[in-house]
């Protein structure tokens, strides 16, 4: 024997000879070559092991005699060895301790030496092992799986089992309990759907009806409200589709509202119009494919539409709304037009005053070819008491004071959105010529003035307005952002002046970004004195001098008031709100305050 | 059957499925129905009684609707609230009860 390494003493001096090890390992690789069985020496404790995989296979695949005899005199061996380390098992220490603590039973302990033997003998991760279920040798990991029957599985054999076996998988991580809610419900706030207490059972009916839509056949005779409510719910789930359509589709129905068309084809909507010859109102949202054909289709039935509403339908070309208008015209009495790049224009304008004697509503939103000569157009319809524009094309303010001229008497909407040049002319055209708006918005303009503001709602003939929104209309100066010498947007006076004149009826107000509205304008509209019953959603964002003090004398002045928004109010810092409101935006980590504890 | 001259202001009122189920449930939980509300408030039968008949209603939804409105009473402070469990089976129906017993969302009102 030669000069021996540290190691080798090391080794040798706890019973463990190298030179056996490398004996070893030669005669199982020479096993390993004939026979794919042959067992493994990682140590005395893995042959054991190894030795009991080995017998397993022995009995599970019959082999040639030889081999077989040769297999069962070493398995004879090895599982003398494993007896011999259970007894030792058994006498260990660690065993008696374990067995103390169970009852006392000669069965028993036999199986939990034999545990405590497997737990001992398993490979650990990183060595070499066959696989207890096809025999091929294989690196243990701390993912290999153990056999049923003892012993350890190679990675595509472990997967097979996993296949077979029905082992309920793990559902991706949730976030579950009060966090949830939480998450939930701010969602639900900025949603604008957030009610406190429990939701309504019609509510909870419609969300388990959505979930399992695919059951249900037929609606049955449910109310058209539930319906509509049944059709937001699916469209907001994305689940409308060929298929579920047809829930809504009966010959009967009046109106059929599609909250969501994009998974719906041509075809479906050629059905709507074959099932239902008493439609009166359609609408469609992301209606991408009611094209040319659709149109055609509908041009050839006897269906008179009242309520057209079209959201996103691009492929309807500028002939075919030419067509449909003059063809269709005459019973409509709300168009509604949403995002349509070209092909709804001035020209389909400006058929509309002659095609559509009773068109009442008309909503023209982000069409790129609608221009002032359109809105030209729109003022011959004498008939109009609702309308809205929110168009991409820059329209000169003298278009609108003409509109207002011809038809501003009986108008009883006006919604002008991201007009950046409406001018104090169009509200002066408002204030002469209007006299029954309940609707007022105009947003986005940085030219129109306080005083402005203040002429229109000083001594205006007209009755209180329901629902205002001059969003945004202030003072744009990179440079000196800070001053406001010439009174642009809505300030003090105007807002003061809108609260005197609509104050009392008023249920939505928007002056988001009207940020030169003082302090002192606020104290003073909603002063103690001052009541507003009617007003249920503010929503004063961006309104730089809104304090603590203002929004409680917010909520002292507003008995109903439900929502109030002070995104970007910086000055609003601890806020005691009242049981029942929402308080959105507040600057803190909160963000959202709801229903506070406060009577 | 509730005879006691007082029942028209009891803390419990009943109400009858068509099949004839009498369920006994705490008054100010059924308010939360405006047509329940306008019926105990009346001056007819039901009002002094406390005794609503739902010809219409089947039992094993009136049972549902029963715990739904203890399930609204229970949580109508909190803000956090559990979905209540509706079985599929019943869904339409208790839609259809639902809807008659006027339990819409606050939305509408």
């Amino acid at each position: 024997m030669g000069p021996q390494s540290a190691l080798t003493d090391f080794l040798a001096s706890h019973n463990i000879s190298a030179n056996q090890i490398r004996l070893d390992a030669e005669a199982r690789r020479r096993a390993a070559g004939q026979n794919p069985d042959g067992s493994p020496v990682e140590g005395t404790e893995v042959v054991a092991e190894s030795a009991t995989a080995a017998v397993e296979d022995e009995t599970a695949s019959p082999e040639p005699a030889g081999r077989r005899r040769r297999a069962t005199v070493a398995a004879e061996e090895k599982r003398k060895k494993e007896q011999k380390l259970i007894d030792k098992i058994k006498a260990s220490k660690k065993f008696q301790k374990r067995k103390r603590n169970d009852d006392e039973d000669s069965d028993y302990e036999d199986d939990l030496a034999r545990a405590i033997f497997q737990e001992r003998s398993a490979p650990l991760p990183g060595q070499m092992e066959n696989c207890a279920g096809c025999g091929k040798r294989f690196t243990v990991t701390t993912y290999s799986r153990n056999a049923p029957d003892g012993g350890l599985l190679c990675s595509p054999c472990g997967k097979e089992l996993a296949k077979t076996e029905d082992v309920p998988k793990k559902k991706p991580k949730r976030i579950s309990g009060a966090l949830a809610g939480r998450r939930q419900v701010q969602s639900n706030i900025l949603d604008g759907t957030f009610y406190p207490g429990a939701k309504s059972l019609m509510t909870l009916c419609i969300e388990t009806l959505a979930k399992n839509i695919d059951l249900a056949e037929d609606l049955g005779d449910l109310p058209e409200p539930v319906i509509d409510k049944i059709a937001r719910k699916l469209s907001k789930h994305r689940l409308l589709n060929t298929s579920t359509l047809s829930l809504f589709i009966q010959p009967t129905v009046e109106q059929i509202y599609i909250y969501d068309c994009a998974k719906l084809t041509a075809d479906d909507f050629v059905r709507v119009f074959q099932t239902a010859p008493n439609l009166k109102k359609i609408k469609a949202c992301n209606a991408i494919h009611f094209k040319d054909e659709v149109m055609d289709y509908l041009l050839s039935r006897n269906i008179n539409l009242e309520d057209f509403y079209l959201h996103g339908a691009n492929l309807v070309s500028e002939a075919k709304w030419k067509e449909f208008l003059e063809k269709k015209g005459k019973p409509l009495r709300s168009l509604k037009v949403y995002w349509t790049d070209k092909h709804f224009n001035d020209g389909s304008l400006a058929v509309l005053p002659t095609a559509c004697p009773s068109l009442e509503r008309l909503k023209v939103y982000h069409n790129q070819r609608v221009t002032g000569d359109g809105v030209k157009d729109i003022a011959k319809i004498k008939t109009l008491r609702h309308l809205g524009l929110d168009l991409r094309e820059p329209v000169h303010p003298d278009v609108f004071v003409g509109l207002l001229a011809a038809i501003g008497k009986d108008l009883e909407t006006l919604s002008l959105a991201r007009m950046p040049d409406l001018d104090n002319s169009v509200l002066d055209a408002i204030h002469n010529r209007c006299r029954s708006l309940r609707k007022l918005r105009l947003t986005d303009s940085d030219t129109i003035t306080d005083q402005g503001f203040e002429r229109l709602f000083k001594d205006w003939d007209n009755k209180e307005l329901f629902f205002i929104d001059f969003q945004k209309c202030r003072q744009l100066d990179s440079v000196k952002p800070r001053e406001n010498p010439n009174g642009i947007g809505l300030c003090s006076k105007g807002f003061t002046a809108l609260m005197e004149h609509s104050g009392p009826k008023l249920r939505h107000l928007n002056v988001h970004g009207c940020r030169n509205i003082s302090a002192a304008a606020f104290e003073e509209v909603f002063a103690a004195e001052k009541v507003y019953p009617g007003l249920r959603k503010l929503e004063i964002s961006f309104c730089e001098e809104v304090t603590d003090f203002i929004v409680g004398s917010i909520f002292r002045s507003c008995p109903n008031l439900r929502e109030l928004n002070v995104f970007g109010c910086m000055k609003v810092k601890d806020v005691k709100v009242p049981r029942g409101k929402i308080l959105v935006g507040v600057p803190n980590a909160l963000g959202m305050v709801i229903d506070g504890d406060d009577d | 059957m509730a005879t006691n001259t007082d029942a028209g202001n009891s803390k419990y009122v009943t109400l009858v499925s068509s099949d004839n189920y009498e369920f006994v449930v705490l008054r100010e939980a059924t308010l939360i129905s405006p047509a329940i509300k306008s019926m105990l408030l009346s001056p007819m039968r039901e009002g002094q009684t406390g005794r609503c008949v739902f010809p219409e209603i089947h039992g094993l939804v009136m049972e549902k609707i029963v715990e739904y409105f203890h399930y609204w009473y229970k949580n109508r402070d909190k803000t956090v609230v559990p979905d209540m469990e509706i079985p599929v089976d019943l869904c339409l129906e208790l839609l259809v009860a639902a809807d008659f017993l006027g339990l819409d969302s606050k939305l509408l009102s």
